[in-house]
């Protein structure tokens, strides 16, 4: 299928093959270079499963998602991946979050060949006793590198005691006791149950002829024989509004305090989905307390703060976790000063029309740019699983009265706070 | 592509004419020799004039008209080269082809009085704009140390080249900031302005004379600019024993550090054979380095080596367990012997130049990286594309070899992490 998003010059070719691969092709003349990624809807959180070929609930221990995909690299003809990619003048890597894995190479050079090659090693693992032991301390010491950076520690610690039952509490890295528990055998169960096409999708941005990539990658799929595992079942839960633990001090050597507040919001309440309320509520409360706001202003000049917050989202099912962060030395201030000042979540017309021009210019910005293509693509597919041929108009239809309905029904009384305080 | 190179004296224009983007990039550097006092100066310009000029009194107003002006962004820093200090500032817009015909000039002007009419109120900065900018700058400075990397970097300057600008930190000093007051910035900020060095970069599809026109209406300046000397510093003081040391720090992980001073070095092998050296030893996740001390013996997850043409350095990471000091020192050191021995293949040096040739290509996908190439031409005398693509593919073996004896080992460096493993939550 061959389709447009609408005024931005993009044409998308895709395509699901039989096995239930998904692939998006997004063609640009100009650039010299190519993107392309190979995901796989299957992250840190995703510990508690029916494997594949079974009928009971496992668990896996923490961190093995993120552990897999180092492991990746490992190939049984013992080629090197990096110098596979590197001999071809491109860059390969992978990456793990909460709920998906990705493979990227990227380079102006070979795509064909540096093509079947992902689709080849993603597709074969190779895990034996050894190579999985000798990750251990290459992963141990990416923990100690994440430990000694205050930010993933007030994300960490913040994600542990909002939760109580939802996997997001746990971090995709793992803990040094997790990792040293995970065997070959669980790798391959969770490679079995997770990389199965069905359960996968391949986006493809850059200098490329659309309809011979989309032949190769069929041709190579062809070959597999691989059972179609449409319906993966992971472990149900159910997570109540109230957080697990309200308030964390964390002593770290670091110069200047850093203080989070990360709201728990339960949005059955609204008939929209978390996608739009995500939206809605990032741009009003950036709104209300990001750089355009008089109550960053007032902070700025009466020196409470000398930067401004971070204000980020998480969707985590039934809730949507806002989390603001900013360094100060006055954490218990300007923490208060925060509370009252989300207590009152109205924003102006004027203001809302305004958010919506930078969200559109945003997306001219993001259409030379191979990364943020590709980005935005996956994105769309991991959150609603097809792409927003439309994107402008999303926007445009974004109502202000619509924010007014939310609003009445967000509810801030849950939250939990972490303060990172000099040691001394 | 097509560039232009405009003299006009007192400052130069660089066009780069190009249809591959939507986007509209312009970058003001203004340069100066670096002075280790003066670097807050810059810093507070470089801060202060993005607060406030005297058309949007407040860093609110401020960023709402970015916002209006379809999410332009406007940004600065400052950079020390060699012996030369950069105040960039850059400007970032949609062009107007895919906003509202006129867009182009009102963003750009926009952009131009930031920086050549502040907000000024008896003959100094406006007070609240100072303050902030001063608050920030001072928080910056302060918490420098925070991160490990940082900190272990800034002593392995101060170990091998203490008293030259390579161990200046490009924040400032706390007691340089202290002697600033709102006149004095102002004062500096006037002779910057008519003594800087300027060069102007734009990069993108628009029309030169129009563009010409709004930059020779703002820049009333037409100082005669001395001519500069040469931004690269030598080294001619090396150790005959290699400086061993380290310090403790209250953390988890340790990190690593060799510093390297190059002796003696061509201009070719500056800008060419440092660059394949240093691609086979540590500059890929298929190098010697990550293979042998990440891959075969697990001691790390991050190990790398990068370079310094303009400083004339060489630098190896790694983030260890300090229980495996010893091990890692010892295979660290075995690999660079490697080099010198010319205990390397063909087909690592081939792999380099073709890296190195993919990403001259990618370049010319991304603005930013296309302005950083003339910058490198305008200020050190670097080639051009063509030319480097040309170069790189001449380095030999032997080339690679006489380089590495070049390499003189001046520091191994240890930030020792003392803190007991942390268990989770």
């Amino acid at each position: 299928m061959k389709k447009e998003i609408k005024n931005l010059d993009l044409t998308v070719h895709s395509k699901t093959l039989k096995n239930g691969l998904k692939i998006y092709v997004v063609p640009l003349e100009n650039v010299n270079n190519t993107y392309v990624t190979y995901s796989t809807r299957y992250g840190g959180k995703d510990n508690k499963f029916v494997p594949i070929d079974g009928e009971e609930m496992i668990e896996v221990p923490m961190g093995i998602a993120h552990f897999l995909e180092h492991k990746m690299f490992e190939t049984e003809e013992g080629i090197d991946v990096f110098n596979f990619f590197s001999e071809r003048g491109s860059n390969c890597n992978a990456n793990t979050n909460s709920k998906k894995t990705t493979y990227l190479f990227s380079g102006p050079n070979a795509f064909y060949e540096n093509l079947e090659f992902l689709l080849t090693y993603v597709e074969s693992p190779y895990f034996t006793d050894e190579n999985v032991e000798k990750e251990k301390g290459i992963i141990e010491q990416e923990i100690m590198m994440y430990k000694d950076n205050p930010y993933s520690r007030m994300y960490e610690d913040l994600m542990y005691n909002l939760f109580i039952n939802h996997p997001l509490k746990y971090p995709t890295i793992g803990t040094k006791e997790s990792i040293y528990k995970i065997t070959k055998e669980d790798l391959y169960t969770c490679y079995n149950t997770f990389y199965n096409p069905s359960n996968m999708f391949i986006v493809v941005t850059g200098n490329v002829d659309p309809d011979e990539t989309i032949k190769l990658i069929e041709k190579h799929e062809n070959k597999r024989k691989i059972k179609n595992n449409n319906v993966i079942r992971l472990e149900e839960f159910e997570e109540v509004d109230e957080v697990y633990k309200k308030e964390k001090i964390l002593k770290m050597d670091v110069t200047l305090p850093k203080v989070a507040i990360a709201y728990k919001i339960n949005i059955t309440n609204s008939n929209m989905d978390i996608h739009d309320i995500y939206s809605y509520l990032l741009n009003l409360v950036d709104l209300k307390i990001g750089t355009t706001s008089l109550f960053t202003e007032k902070l700025r000049n009466q020196g409470l703060i000398t930067d401004t917050f971070d204000v980020s989202g998480v969707k985590a099912d039934k809730h949507l976790i806002l989390m603001i962060d900013c360094e100060t030395n006055y954490p218990d201030v300007v923490l208060e000063k925060l509370k009252e000042e989300l207590k009152d979540l109205n924003i102006t017309e004027k203001e809302f029309e305004r958010r919506k021009k930078t969200g559109i210019s945003s997306l001219y910005f993001m259409s030379d740019n191979i990364y943020k293509i590709n980005s935005k693509i996956v994105s769309d597919i991991m959150e609603h699983g097809e792409i927003d041929y439309d994107p402008i108009t999303t926007i445009r239809n974004y109502k202000y009265s619509k924010l007014k309905e939310l609003v009445k029904t967000i509810n801030l009384d849950n939250y939990s706070i972490i303060k990172v305080l000099p040691e001394n | 592509m097509e560039y232009q190179k405009i003299n006009n004296n007192a400052y130069n224009i660089h066009f780069i004419k190009t249809t591959k983007f939507k986007k509209i990039r312009i970058k003001i550097n203004f340069k100066e020799k670096v002075e280790r006092e003066k670097i807050v100066y810059r810093n507070m310009l470089s801060l202060i004039l993005l607060e406030s000029c005297r058309k949007y009194k407040t860093k609110r107003l401020l960023d709402i008209e970015c916002e209006e002006l379809y999410n332009a962004s406007i940004g600065s820093n400052t950079t020390i080269t060699g012996n030369y200090q950069l105040l960039s500032f850059n400007n970032v817009f949609l062009n107007e082809k895919y906003t509202e015909v006129g867009m182009n000039e009102k963003t750009f002007q926009f952009f131009l009085n930031l920086i050549f009419d502040p907000l000024i109120i008896d003959n100094g900065f406006e007070e609240t704009s100072f303050n902030n900018a001063k608050n920030y700058l001072l928080e910056d400075i302060e918490s420098y140390e925070d991160s490990p990397m940082r900190l272990a970097t800034s002593n392995l300057y101060h170990e091998m080249f203490e008293g030259t600008p390579i161990e200046y930190r490009v924040c400032g000093y706390k007691e340089d900031l202290e002697k600033i007051t709102k006149e004095n910035l102002y004062e500096y900020y006037k002779e910057l302005i008519k003594n800087n060095h300027i060069d102007i970069f734009v990069v993108g599809e628009f029309d030169s004379n129009e563009m010409k026109k709004i930059i020779e209406n703002n820049f009333n300046i037409n100082t005669i600019k001395k001519p500069t000397t040469s931004h690269i510093i030598n080294h001619n003081k090396f150790r005959k024993i290699t400086n061993v040391t380290s310090c403790p720090k209250n953390i988890n992980q340790s990190i690593l550090l060799f510093g390297f001073k190059l002796d003696n070095i061509t201009e070719f092998e500056r800008l060419y054979t440092l660059a394949v050296y240093n691609s086979i030893l540590g500059g890929s996740p298929d190098s010697k380095l990550f293979r042998e001390v990440r891959e075969k013996n697990s001691l790390c997850y991050s190990i790398s080596s990068t370079y310094s043409g303009i400083n004339s350095y060489e630098i190896i990471s790694a983030g260890i367990n300090k229980k495996d000091y010893n091990k890692a020192v010892k295979l660290i050191k075995k690999e660079i012997k490697k080099m010198a021995l010319g205990d390397f293949t063909e087909e690592e040096i081939k792999q380099a130049q073709i890296t190195y040739i993919a990403s001259l290509k990618e370049i010319e996908d991304a603005p930013s990286s296309m302005i950083s190439i003339y910058e490198a031409h305008e200020y050190l005398g670097y080639d051009l594309m063509p030319e480097r693509e040309k170069n790189i593919v001449k380095v030999t073996k032997e080339d690679i070899i006489t380089l590495a004896k070049k390499l003189k080992l001046d520091t191994i460096y240890l930030l020792e992490g003392v803190k007991e493993n942390e268990k989770g939550n």
